[in-house]
């Protein structure tokens, strides 16, 4: 136990880390019913992957840039523009993840795969992930603690909120600005394919039993805390891929849920 | 002298290219109890986002008390048709009710919120709904807890956009006797004509134009008493058309 726990050292500190991340902007994601928006920014950003692997920069940086610019560019297009939102979404999810792959194709002797992005691995965070997810968790957790109540006046009814004069298209684009750190956080624990997943079922479950934002937030950490860890651990004892065992263990979670909810 | 609460002047509106509300004038004053009434797609819901500056006119002015709508939006109190909201988010009821002292640089509520907080619930004896999750209250009762979130606003003027769609009859007749005892301008879009006509001033008839009624309750009422709404549509429609 005390060998695996110090193999698994870093991969529990981001356990830590992207549960807080879970709690706050998981659960903003889905009260906002942002998953679409979030999956567009999540695959769209492989863009800057591939922009990151041919120009030689930052991987890190080259996806946070992409995703942000998808982000504020997803902000306005809702904010401005209701109709044929869904296709404009599906256009830059498709085009970001196309972007990412053709300069992958180009880059001369890159062999990595294409796979550890889409699925992540968890056993492998380096230090500087752990500071960048520290961030992060704190600014997310300073907006929503200051912003709070807007939050969720706009959640609840967008049109109210305008009449009272909350900067609803500012925390609009704040919200997906955060969701899009978020994303980029967690593409090298969990990767594009995965996160929306991930970040979705623990404040599903927490919604079920809170009465009220704070408590779905609070509920949702502790949640995707479990299952992220038990992941880990079957994952060690099993010899499998980590973030294999912790989708379906969420997606066990989330039917368990979802089925004592329908009765 | 009478104070103008709501003034329409030239009002045009259109989405695309036809337009949804053409060459509206009008004036309400302060105190009065204003009735809108018309078909689905005549333009009611847009009306009222243009008064709460939601929308911008094609052309036209508006004026509530003398402000443009964006300047006057601290004067109104608004409870949105029944649409849109996100049910799936945990909120008590309080919650939702106190989302009316928010304001642009207003992130907390203070003693003060939660004073008005408290006087508006009794005041429409929603009290006990308090601390009851908005998802799980009925029609009738998350109805009155949004017009107590436009209430706590304080406001000269009041805009209800159906208020009592999706609300059993009961319900209904409560949410129109409080608003009967209501010391405020008051614009009320509904199809409950029957209990609705009983206490307004005056009816608003629009279908993309506007005919504006002062006595219609007691001159189209049928030999049972009751307003039957197509009779009164195509009443109200031949006389804006003549």
């Amino acid at each position: 136990m005390g060998e695996m726990l110090h193999f698994f050292a870093n991969s529990f500190f981001a356990a830590a880390l992207l549960s807080i991340a879970i709690g706050v902007v998981g659960s903003l994601m889905v009260i906002n019913r942002y998953n679409y928006l979030a999956a567009s920014i999540a695959h769209g950003s492989y863009g800057g992957v591939g922009m990151a692997l041919y120009f030689g920069g930052s991987i890190l940086l080259g996806a946070t840039l992409f995703a942000v610019a998808l982000a504020l560019l997803l902000a306005f297009m809702t904010y401005r523009q209701q109709r044929h939102l869904d296709i404009f979404i599906g256009v830059l999810w498709a085009v970001g993840m196309s972007i990412g792959i053709i300069f992958t194709d180009l880059t001369p002797g890159y062999t990595t795969d294409l796979l550890s992005y889409l699925f992540g691995d968890i056993l492998m965070i380096p230090n500087s992930d752990l500071w960048f997810m520290g961030v992060v968790d704190l600014l997310a957790t300073l907006f929503l603690s200051a912003f709070y109540h807007q939050l969720l006046a706009i959640a609840y009814d967008k049109e109210f909120a305008l009449t009272r004069n909350v900067p609803v298209a500012l925390l609009h684009t704040l919200t997906l600005f955060l969701i899009a750190l978020t994303i980029v956080m967690s593409i090298r624990s969990i990767g594009l394919i995965l996160v929306i997943a991930l970040f979705s079922i623990p404040p599903y479950i927490a919604e079920r039993f809170a009465k009220n934002f704070w408590q779905m937030v609070l509920l949702s950490i502790p949640i995707a805390f479990s299952i992220i860890a038990s992941g880990l651990i079957i994952a060690y004892y099993l010899d499998i891929s980590a973030t294999a065992i912790i989708i379906v263990l969420a997606a066990l979670a989330f039917s368990i849920t979802f089925l004592k909810g329908e009765r | 002298m009478r104070l103008p609460a709501v003034e329409v002047h030239n009002l045009y509106f259109r989405y695309d290219k036809e337009y949804v509300l053409e060459d509206i004038t009008a004036t309400i004053w302060d105190q009065e109890y204003i009735a809108i009434i018309g078909p689905n797609g005549g333009g009611k819901s847009t009306f009222v986002r243009l008064l709460l500056g939601l929308l911008q006119p094609t052309q036209g002015e508006i004026f509530l008390y003398n402000n443009p709508p964006l300047q006057a939006r601290h004067l109104v109190g608004y409870l949105p048709q029944n649409v849109n909201f996100n049910l799936e988010i945990p909120l008590l009821a309080r919650e939702v009710i106190l989302q009316g002292r928010l304001g642009p640089k207003k992130f907390r509520f203070n003693a003060m919120d939660y004073k008005l907080l408290a006087q508006v619930a009794k005041e429409l004896e929603i009290d006990t709904l308090l601390d009851k999750k908005i998802a799980n209250l009925s029609g009738g009762e998350r109805q009155r807890v949004l017009l107590a979130r436009a209430l706590i606003t304080k406001p000269k003027l009041l805009i209800l956009d159906e208020p009592t769609a999706a609300v059993d009859i009961n319900a209904q007749k409560k949410i129109y006797e409080i608003l009967k005892t209501l010391k405020m301008t008051k614009i009320v879009i509904s199809h409950d004509i029957n209990i609705l006509l009983e206490g307004v001033d005056r009816v608003f008839y629009l279908n993309r134009k506007l005919f504006i009624h002062d006595n219609i309750p007691l001159k189209l009422q049928n030999n049972k008493g009751h307003f039957c709404e197509m009779e009164l549509f195509e009443e109200l429609k031949r006389r804006c058309d003549g």
